[in-house]
């Protein structure tokens, strides 16, 4: 059996598992559903993240300001000018992927002077949802804001309805990922991670695809930030702009394997759920600092992540095979 | 007559047995759920809060013994909305009677809509906006709220003649909330008064407090925020010294904590507080919850854990009313919390149909000479304030 075979096998299985098995299992502890919800928000940045990061060769961050800006959008035109709940959601990716333009000048800047400027950027997201008080509610936020509507008799306002939101937009944007990774334009831009001017030469246009990836990156966070909202209902400046909304994704991301498409999901849902389900019981006060040392194990012992360990064959049995 | 007196001995220990037996029966163990921020940036007023809690448990299991004992389940939120929703999920499904706890009202508002989802009370003293009540949840409860804070600020405002007031705050929710009603109320009796907002992330107060100082020529300064903030707008005061007749604040500033912490920054100042340092009490219940704090925490309570004791020892009265009722688990604890009205350790209480206590009035305390004398109202104050006064 071919290695494509097994792993389109592997997704349909998994996916099966994720839309059918976790809601029978989890569908009646709110708790736990309630866990792998939030486990799957960050799943959605860090897939975002990875993107950017793997095929724009960006490190970003600042993506908590694509977050917090699709969750005010979306929030802000269901609360005030009533647009359904999954319309609003779709803008709140759209506004952030059009904030997103406003970062496009530090495109020019490579490594951590970008990371850098993004992270500024994000700040100033913040200042303007702090200030304009009359549309976000200032630094005070929103409380109620609407939950995702009845349709066709299933409530999407409750956990599962909730899980199988944030599951299909995590699914969708790792897909894309995917997609994106085999086209042509995968090939540009794994080109221009070995030679950016090398690229260029042959007419690649490096800096419209960068930006593209940017906008991409920045629509799908958004979407996630808008679900969150809707979700939590609630939203404050320093909720929805939190630096938790970058740091998590990208330690996600980096601990499950952010060179491949699903990388970012299994270490989200690792780390959160390890985290919340095991570390914390044992250890009420200081529990992330087990997190903490086994992301530094995992650096140091399986740099490229969870899924590339996971993936590799032991030693031996290659020995065995090739004997 | 022997076996008359043998019979009679019989038949009376059988009732005896009968009525131990059933006793016994009706005693129960009440589980109570508490959610707090016990680490990240409100992990200090969570303890407190916390501590509490602890006191009132311990307490209702010495006055209910033999009855009744209560045990209390606490997870820490970890100062997160989304963590808060996750406690209460937990606590809900590990079986709760009720959710006593919450800080910030970031925090409460999205976990106490998580627990009338479940069906739960949720009483707390750790979120004063207005928009918590507002909502209308019948689950929902609270003893304390702005009212009584600004009411307190104002009073002492009004009783030191106070003619031009700087009001510096912070522009969260609770805080710009208090702030306006200290301003509309001020501005309403003559009184001229500067606003001066700043954010959280705020840590040099000098360029604020000297436009206060050079622009409002106030002779009071009035600060609404939290403990980093007033250390912060303290500092910044006493390099530039406006010349002001005092310095007032609202919660966490007249505390026993500040005034160890920061003796030079806090003489003088006023803060809320329900309580002086040492605390002194009179009322037996007040006496048995300073003893079991101390005996506890091995410390004096301060007005944290006097907040967090009263809101839970309401719910616990609650929980055995409801019980006795027989209506406990058909979803009538807050039918029964609202018939609540109570002297309790910060004054009467009773609750409106939105869960709020409207009779709460808070009291003002000012740092002297590592004390905190309450010093407003009249009739609560067991000292003189020191008036004109600052820390510089």
């Amino acid at each position: 059996m071919s290695n494509s075979l097994m792993n389109r096998i592997l997704l349909a299985v998994a996916l099966a598992v994720a839309y059918v098995g976790v809601p029978l299992v989890f569908g009646g502890n709110a708790y736990v559903l309630g866990l792998i919800v939030a486990a799957l928000t960050i799943a959605g940045v860090a897939v975002a993240w990875a993107l950017l990061g793997n095929l724009g060769g960006m490190v970003s961050f600042g993506h908590a300001a694509f977050f917090g800006v699709g969750s005010y959008t979306s929030a802000v035109l269901a609360m005030k000018l009533g647009v359904p709940v999954f319309a609003a959601m779709l803008l709140g990716g759209l506004g952030a992927a059009v904030s997103s333009i406003a970062m496009l000048p530090a495109l020019r800047l490579r490594g951590p002077y970008f990371a850098l400027a993004i992270l500024a950027y994000a700040h100033i997201f913040q200042i303007l949802a702090t200030e304009m008080t009359p549309i976000t509610g200032g630094a005070g936020g929103l409380l109620s804001i609407p939950r995702f509507p009845t349709v066709l008799g299933f409530d999407f306002g409750d956990k599962t309805g909730g899980y199988l939101i944030v599951l299909t937009i995590v699914v969708l944007a790792a897909l894309a990922y995917d997609a994106i990774r085999r086209s042509t334009w995968g090939l540009a831009l794994k080109a221009m991670h070995d030679t950016e001017v090398a690229t260029r030469v042959v007419g690649v246009p490096s800096t419209h695809l960068k930006a593209a990836m940017l906008v991409l990156s920045a629509f799908i966070t958004g979407v996630v930030g808008a679900f969150n909202a809707h979700f939590i209902s609630f939203l404050d400046p320093d909720y929805a702009f939190s630096s938790g909304w970058t740091v998590l994704p990208i330690a996600a991301a980096i601990f499950g394997g952010y060179r491949t498409v699903w990388g970012p999901v299994v270490g989200a849902l690792a780390i959160y759920l390890v985290d919340q389900l095991l570390f914390k019981p044992i250890l009420p006060h200081g529990h992330q600092m087990i997190l903490g040392v086994l992301l530094c194990a995992m650096i140091l012992f399986s740099p490229g992540g969870l899924m590339p360990a996971l993936s590799r064959r032991p030693v031996k049995e290659n020995r065995h095979a090739h004997a | 007559m022997k076996r008359t007196l043998a019979h009679l001995v019989t038949v009376s220990a059988l009732a005896l047995s009968v009525a131990l037996g059933a006793g016994a029966a009706q005693a129960k163990e009440f589980l109570l759920g508490s959610e707090l921020p016990l680490t990240g940036s409100l992990a200090r007023v969570g303890q407190g809060m916390h501590e509490g809690i602890s006191v009132a448990v311990e307490m209702a299991n010495r006055s209910y013994a033999g009855k009744h004992s209560f045990k209390v389940q606490t997870i820490d939120d970890e100062t997160s909305p989304a963590k808060g929703v996750a406690a209460v999920e937990k606590l809900a499904g590990d079986g709760v009677v009720a959710i006593t706890g919450g800080y910030g009202s970031n925090i409460i508002g999205p976990a106490s809509e998580a627990a009338q989802k479940a069906g739960l009370v949720y009483i707390t003293s750790g979120g004063v906006s207005p928009e918590l009540t507002q909502r209308g949840y019948p689950t929902f409860f609270r003893i304390n709220n702005t009212d009584g804070y600004a009411l307190a600020m104002i009073g002492l405002l009004q009783d030191m003649g106070a003619k031009k007031v700087s009001i510096v705050y912070l522009n969260k929710d609770a805080t710009s909330s208090l702030a306006r009603q200290v301003n509309t109320a001020l501005t309403a009796k003559g009184v001229t008064v500067g606003m001066h907002e700043f954010d959280a992330s705020t840590s040099d107060f000098k360029p604020l407090m000297n436009k206060v100082k050079l622009q409002d020529r106030p002779d009071t300064i009035a600060m609404v925020g939290y403990e980093n903030d007033y250390v912060g707008i303290l500092r910044a005061s006493k390099v530039l010294k406006p010349q002001v007749k005092a310095v007032v604040g609202v919660w966490s500033l007249a505390t026993a904590q500040m005034a160890k912490e920061f003796p030079d920054l806090m003489e003088n100042v006023y803060g809320t507080s329900m309580l002086p340092y040492p605390v002194e009490f009179t009322q037996p219940e007040a006496v048995e919850f300073a003893a079991t704090y101390k005996k506890l925490f091995n410390k004096d309570p301060d007005y944290l854990g006097q907040f967090g004791y009263v809101q839970t020892r309401l719910l616990i009265d609650a929980v055995v009313r409801a019980d006795e009722a027989g209506t406990l688990g058909k979803g009538g604890l807050p039918d029964e919390l609202r018939k609540t009205d109570a002297n309790t350790l910060i004054g009467r209480v009773t609750f409106d149909k939105n869960g709020d206590n409207l009779n709460f009035t808070h009291r003002m305390g000012q740092h002297q000479g590592g004390k905190v004398v309450l010093v407003w109202p009249q009739d609560a104050a067991n000292g003189k304030m020191n008036f004109p006064a600052v820390p510089w």
